[in-house]
């Protein structure tokens, strides 16, 4: 081992304390989501909100690698600063961590045309659960050396390692952004109608996210369904995409603060954690399929009072925010609505994980990356299911 | 290896007579790949028909414990699929488009389909399939899920990993897995990420979806000019630095523009330019009309003597064929060619450009950088004659030179080509132990005893279990040693 390597890291000395005392270890950002994934089995929290902060920035190259208790809002003030944007905007305010949103994959509108955390990520730091300080990718653009450690460790929500730092690649802010409503038709066949309508115009929107009358209210919006799209670019572009979008019928601008708001609205500060949850899940298939999910999903959770959907069009994914509270048995006729769809669990009650969602690692190889990575089991035990 | 004969008797079984080959004279062909200084001789090398047998043979290969190692078109250009004693696994039969589904933009493949061939399928449809390897017309969508291929156009569009969905592998054990969803969704570890990439570590793909891509309304294809190496380097950062997303940006130096011209893929480049870059952006017509403006006066205003736009299909497609074909026409120079593949900073080329002048001079040979500047992505090209003991030896220093240089900017060993055989002795330069021992974790968990393309990758010393192979062990390679044999 090298002197540097042998030198004090923070994150792996507190990874290696809690493997010498056998300690199981809560992984935490700034402990926002804190019930997101099933219950962890943990006796300490490992909080990374003190490893924050910049290691290196080159506006020219377009990357930046930070310590991942770096909260997205510093990165955009940082990078905005320069002109440059991360365009990942996961559910739940720009407060959570970066190393957070990777470690969960997560993802919000902006997936429609930047991709997810995966897509984004050029290189990885993580500590192992037997203490190895391991690096994946490098912070160059573009690199296929070695096996993907970053794609590896992106998901797998710290049971394969505590992510320490990473490498983003960034884009220019757009010069001209701009958000459109469009009108949500009634009937199953007219959205698919509007929907293919939408995808196929020359238009390459940034995001194409469809919400809820309730969603809609809540982001300050007329309280009734609609189609929100981002567009960005040069002034031309702009224009040009919105005269497209416009001959479709029904399209009005609207602030772009409605993404803010539409982020925020599951904003959960640390010191709500404790609170009963709500539900959370994404429902995902082909994306021609979109208009037809919307529409049984909507029935299946059209009378609940205070729940929400959005849905990714150009993606297949429709998300639902139930109330906290509510009951396995409004949850389970929802997912026999979703039948043949891939349904993913973002939240649950503790109670309801074996029945609705047991393991998301029960196969051989998964099985055996958690226990080739996490040998003492410590790491965020059971989130993403139990280790055989 | 368990007894020669009978695995080669139950391999033929399973595919017949003329798709097990094991004479000498047979297997010559497969001694090599892309990158044509690395040689080593397969012992046996079959080829199966459809899936059914694709599988019986990779279980047939773990009922005799058989290493082999996995293998496309061979247009590889990292000396990565070669099989060194032991059995070749050719995939390039398996090659049905299986289904395209023009709404929801999939595409599911066999591994041996040729990537031109799924997009000149597509294309009627109005769609493509971004990735665009150089080798296009001839590498397989198999070979660019195990090297994670790019090209020029996954400056905007991504590379492979950004575009498959699913993949169904199998196993070096034989059991198949489904790694990914074809619906775009997934919960747990990324198994299809780490899969794509693993240059055949992990197994061989048995079918693939790819996600595929409408086509853009407008292309603006340009070509600028420079009578200056430096001044390209800093308009291809600048350029990038402006906020624009070329679709691509490529860079071509002096011997390079002189060998393409005087080719038989002579594209119309200026023969006295010091550097060209050709850059491409699309999108909607309005938007790209006005990037082509300000990629234009980035240009001028940088030192170009002038930029010429494609005004049609046939000038875009005469343009580009200089580029595509441009390690092609350097066989005029010299019988043999070594390229490398490193990345570096963008903001670096100028200065590493310059390096790379220097280590050239000092070594007497002679660079041709053809590459993706918009990427950071670097090839220099070096024609020699292998034969020259002499001159291979010097070709050899430069280019590890050259490499380190890379390395120092800050930079990585390989941007699309893959470490094979031929980067295996840098990777150490930019992975410590303990990261080269995680990916032996990871591989382990695929193929926990490394009989899918043994010896390639990561050095086996750097795992910490000692496990003999067939394969010379990889630690004994010396980078660029195999070039010149």
């Amino acid at each position: 081992m090298t002197a540097a390597a042998a030198a004090s890291h923070p994150v792996r000395d507190m990874v290696m304390d809690a493997a010498g005392s056998g300690t199981p270890l809560r992984i935490a950002g700034r402990s926002h989501w804190m019930d997101a994934g099933r219950p962890v089995a943990a006796s300490r929290i490992a909080s990374l909100a003190a490893h924050s902060g910049v290691v290196d920035y080159v506006p020219g190259d377009l990357t930046i690698t930070v310590r991942s208790g770096t909260t997205l809002r510093e990165i955009e003030q940082i990078t905005g600063a320069e002109g440059q944007w991360l365009p990942l905007d996961p559910h739940g305010s720009a407060d959570g961590t970066i190393g957070a949103t990777i470690a969960t994959g997560s993802f919000g509108p902006l997936a429609h045309g930047f991709g997810r955390a995966r897509d984004l990520m050029l290189g990885v730091e993580f500590v192992t659960g037997d203490g190895k300080i391991v690096r994946g990718g490098g912070r160059v653009v573009k690199n296929v050396a070695g096996f993907d450690l970053v794609r590896l460790a992106t998901g797998s929500w710290g049971t394969l390692g505590v992510i320490s730092e990473a490498t983003l690649r960034l884009y220019s802010l757009p010069a001209r952004p701009a958000t459109l409503s469009l009108s949500v038709p009634d009937g199953a066949n007219a959205l698919a109608q509007r929907i293919t309508s939408i995808l196929s115009t020359p238009a390459t929107p940034f995001a194409v996210e469809m919400v809820d009358a309730e969603l809609a209210g809540r982001i300050g919006l007329p309280r009734r369904p609609q189609i929100l799209i981002e567009l960005g670019g040069n002034h031309a572009a702009v224009e040009a995409q919105r005269h497209a979008l416009s001959q479709l019928g029904g399209a009005h601008d609207v602030g772009p603060e409605v993404w803010k708001q539409f982020r925020d609205i599951e904003d959960v500060p640390p010191s709500a954690n404790g609170s009963r949850p709500p539900v959370v899940l994404r429902i995902s298939a082909l994306p021609t399929r979109i208009a037809e999910l919307w529409m049984s999903t909507h029935n299946a959770i059209g009378h609940m009072d205070g729940a929400m959907m959005h849905a990714s069009a150009g993606l297949g994914i429709v998300r639902c925010i139930l109330p906290a509270g509510t009951p396995l048995e409004t949850i389970q006729p929802l997912t026999s609505a979703a039948a043949g769809a891939t349904i993913v669990f973002e939240r649950l009650p503790s109670h309801m994980w074996p029945t609705l969602s047991p393991s998301v690692i029960a196969d051989r190889l998964s099985q055996g990356m958690s226990r080739s990575f996490d040998p003492h089991n410590i790491l965020n035990a059971g989130i993403m299911g139990p280790v055989h | 290896m368990t007894d020669n004969t009978a695995l080669a008797e139950q391999l033929e079984q399973i595919v017949g007579e003329r798709f097990l080959l094991r004479r000498k004279s047979d297997l010559l062909v497969y001694n090599s790949d892309g990158l044509p200084g690395y040689r080593r001789m397969p012992r046996l090398a079959v080829f199966p028909g459809n899936r059914d047998e694709a599988i019986r043979v990779v279980r047939t290969l773990a009922e005799h414990g058989a290493p082999y190692v996995p293998r496309g078109a061979g247009t590889g250009l990292s000396g990565g699929a070669l099989a060194d004693d032991i059995v070749l696994l050719g995939m390039h039969r398996l090659k049905r488009v299986i289904s395209i589904d023009r709404e929801n933009l999939r595409a599911v493949v066999e591994p041996g389909v040729v990537n031109l061939t799924l997009n000149r399928t597509v294309a009627p449809l109005g769609l493509i399939y971004a990735p665009d390897p150089s080798s296009e017309a001839a590498c397989t969508i198999g070979g660019n899920v195990a090297e994670n291929a790019g090209g020029p156009h996954c400056l905007k569009y991504g590379v492979t990993l950004n575009h498959i969905l699913s993949i169904t592998a199998i196993l070096p054990d034989g059991e198949i897995v489904t790694l990914g969803n074809p619906e775009g969704e997934t919960a747990g570890y990324d198994l299809r990420g780490a899969f794509i990439g693993s240059e055949g570590c992990f197994g061989v793909a048995l079918d693939v979806t790819a996600r595929l891509t409408r086509k853009p309304a407008a292309i603006r294809t340009m070509l600028a000019d420079f009578t200056s190496v430096d001044d390209a380097a800093r308009v291809a950062s600048a350029i990038i630095a402006s906020g624009i997303v070329p679709a691509a940006l490529e860079f071509m130096d002096a011997p390079t523009i002189q060998v393409v011209e005087s080719s038989v893929y002579a594209a119309g480049y200026p023969a006295d330019a010091a550097a060209v870059l050709l850059i491409e952006v699309d999108g909607i017509a309005e938007g790209v009309d006005a990037d082509r403006d300000t990629v234009r006066e980035i240009c001028l205003s940088g030192g170009a003597r002038t930029v010429k736009v494609a005004q049609n299909d046939a000038e875009r497609t005469r343009l580009w064929q200089g580029r595509k074909k441009a390690f092609g026409a350097m066989g005029r120079m010299a019988p043999h060619l070594v390229v490398q593949d490193a990345v570096i900073p963008r903001t670096r080329l100028a200065e590493v450009l310059a390096k790379i002048r220097e280590i050239a001079e000092a070594n007497r040979v002679v660079v041709c950088n053809v590459f993706h500047a918009g990427d950071g992505n670097l090839h220099p090209n070096i024609p020699y004659n292998a034969d020259n003991p002499e001159e291979a030896g010097r070709v050899h220093r430069a280019m590890g030179e050259i490499m380190r240089a890379c390395v120092a900017a800050g930079g990585s060993i390989t941007g699309e080509h893959g470490v094979g055989l031929d980067k295996i002795g840098y990777i150490e330069l930019i992975f410590s132990p303990d990261s080269l021992g995680a990916m032996c974790r990871l591989r382990e968990v695929f193929d926990p005893q490394r009989r899918s393309n043994p010896g390639k990758v990561v050095p086996i010393h750097s795992c910490q279990e000692w496990r003999a192979t067939p394969a010379r062990r990889a630690s004994e390679h010396v980078p660029g040693a195999g070039v010149a044999s």
